[in-house]
């Protein structure tokens, strides 16, 4: 057989597995007598019932002639509120509304909870991404200094993070530093996840650092350079090249370790799968959906690494 | 008379895996004499370098270089080290930053010389060891004998007083040696102070001033070229130089 042929071949038996994979589900759904109702998840990543107008307050609602705009008039007291521009009116004249009741929706297109909870879960991921860095690269730096403290510091940092749970850590910083610093789910989540996986680039850091041959520290020093601008400017950027691979590695994880949050009071995306599927009753569906849109920022991450080389490798 | 700029008294290194890399070393250099160094693996010869510029901490004696007084823990090591230049024999050259901007790096961070300034200066530099037309390579694209050659502008940048050659053509293609060399010389010939470590005897013979036998962590003789290669009193001197010149 031919080189080319063959590989074809292996191309085939990828494809083939895939398919058998993906018949052996269908089979174990069936099992169960599964019924699959994919056409429930789209309105949980886009909906399209229209944004809503609710009523601030208790009061009485004055339609206006044209039903082109209403006038709320607050029960107990002198308010009143004017509101046009929506395009279905859900009160008739002289309703009475309570506080939070719907009077009206524009239409349009709006985040549906999952798409919400993708952003919740990306805006969590992003800012834990650059405070972890920050604190790696800091944490890393004392991991090699000569300094004993800032050697010690950074050491019992790392062996205290990597040798416990990231939940535990995470309850730690939700119940108790929290609580203590008043810190809301979000600020607590960020905080955690963030002191985790700085631990974790320490140690990235430190490996790099490490891996520059001691030449050229050498050979920095005895230009007159000190400390700090050899660090700066010779060995740092050198470590980061080798850094860069294991550094995205990292902040894949960091995404997936997200979802730990959702033990909080916190809809990110995990969370808001939960949610979606407690009132659709579609667990399948919901969590191969939440999959899907956590791979989609995985996936982007690793593009973005992988252009961030290129663009490295042709620099130097 | 002109004090010495380097002067090393009873200088003595033990390693703290209680190697004893120097013992009992003396020695003065003036300004613009050129020492070679030579001697058997291990002797200490790279040691005696490193404890001139405080790459490697001295366990006793003296060494002053420039007027710094290396031993004390109080001098500013960083000071020093402006005014002396060293040349590896791995070159270790910035691979990251082209020959250019390895040349001008240290004046600009180090000096705060303005960047322009650095610039025209590294040019010269580059110009003069000739490598004038490949300052915007970067090293991993050079071969051995350039690349140590733009080590050398590298450490002339800062002007030195005096230069440390440890074993720089060790690590090169025997086709290459001698344009390294050549830079050397030409060195040697403006009046620069050089201390060289290494194997090229011929090199030692028609450059230094006076050469150096180390075994042991100890100098064990030293003479003008003449005498040096001519005829050595010293019977383990003779023997190293059996083995090389062989
Ligand atoms: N960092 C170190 N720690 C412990 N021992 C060392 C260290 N560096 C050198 N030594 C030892 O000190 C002695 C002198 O070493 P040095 O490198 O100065 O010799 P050298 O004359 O330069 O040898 P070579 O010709 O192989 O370069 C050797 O025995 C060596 O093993
Ligand atoms: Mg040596």
């Amino acid at each position: 057989m031919r080189p080319s042929m063959k590989r074809w071949m292996w191309h085939g038996v990828y494809a083939v597995v895939l398919l058998a994979l993906g018949f052996g589900v269908y089979l174990a759904t069936a099992r169960v007598d599964y019924d699959w109702r994919w056409e429930r998840i789209p309105q949980y990543l886009v909906g399209t019932e229209g944004e809503e107008i609710r009523a601030p307050f208790d009061g009485f609602v004055d339609v206006a002639d044209d039903g082109k705009s209403i006038v709320l008039n607050e029960l107990k007291g002198a308010g009143s509120e004017r509101y046009a521009g929506f395009d279905r009116l859900l009160v008739g004249d002289g309703d009475l509304v309570f506080q939070n009741d719907v009077l009206a929706r524009k239409s349009g297109l709006q985040a549906g909870p999952l798409a919400v909870g993708l952003w919740v879960t990306l805006e969590i991921s992003a800012l834990s991404l650059v405070f972890a860095l920050v604190l790696g690269l800091v944490a890393g730096l004392g991991r090699v200094a000569q300094n004993p403290a800032a050697r010690h510091l950074a050491a019992t940092y790392v062996e205290i993070i990597r040798g416990t749970p990231l939940l535990v850590q995470i309850f730690i910083f939700y119940f108790f530093i929290g609580t203590v610093l008043s810190l809301s789910a979000f600020a607590a989540g960020v905080a955690a996840l963030a002191v985790f996986t700085g631990a974790y680039v320490a140690e990235i850091v430190r490996a790099g650092i490490e891996a520059v041959p001691r030449g050229q520290m050498e050979a920095a020093r005895s230009l007159g350079m000190n400390y700090a601008q050899a660090m700066r400017h010779v060995i740092l950027p050198q470590a980061f090249k080798k850094i860069l691979p294991p550094l995205a590695g990292q902040f894949i994880n960091l995404i997936k370790d997200s979802s730990l949050v959702s033990v909080m009071a916190l809809t990110d995306l995990t969370k808001a799968g939960r949610e979606v599927v407690s009132s659709t009753f579609s667990p399948f569906e919901v969590w191969f959906t939440v999959a899907a849109m956590y791979l989609l920022l995985t996936g982007g991450l690793s593009w973005l690494v992988r252009r961030l080389e290129k663009g490295m490798a042709a620099g130097a | 008379m002109l004090e010495p700029l380097i002067h090393l008294r009873k200088v003595e290194k033990r390693y703290a895996n209680g190697v004893r890399a120097l013992h009992d070393v003396s020695l003065d250099v003036k300004r613009g004499e050129v020492l070679c160094i030579v001697g058997p693996s291990g002797s200490g010869k790279s040691t005696l370098l490193r404890a001139l510029n405080g790459l490697e901490s001295i366990t006793g004696g003296e060494v002053v270089v420039d007027g710094f007084a290396v031993h004390d823990h109080r001098t500013n090591l960083n000071a020093l080290r402006r005014r002396v230049g060293m040349v590896f024999q791995q070159f270790n050259l910035f691979p990251h930053k082209t020959a250019l901007e390895n040349v001008m790096l240290a004046p600009t961070t180090v000096l705060d010389v303005p960047a322009a300034d650095a610039r025209a200066r590294a040019q010269a530099l580059l110009d003069k060891v000739g490598l004038g037309d490949r300052g915007a390579s970067y090293p991993a694209q050079l071969s051995g004998g350039q690349q140590q050659r733009v080590a050398i502008a590298r450490a002339l940048a800062m002007q030195p007083d005096v230069m440390l050659f440890d074993e720089p053509t060790s690590a090169l293609d025997p086709e290459k040696v001698g344009e390294v060399l050549d830079v050397m010389r030409q060195l040697a010939r403006e009046g620069m102070t050089m201390l060289v470590v290494t194997h090229e005897m011929g090199f030692a013979r028609a450059v230094a001033h006076r050469v150096i036998f180390m075994d042991g962590g100890e100098i064990v003789y030293q003479d003008a070229p003449e005498g040096f290669f001519g005829a050595p009193r010293n019977e383990r001197l003779k023997a190293f130089l059996g083995q090389i010149l062989k």
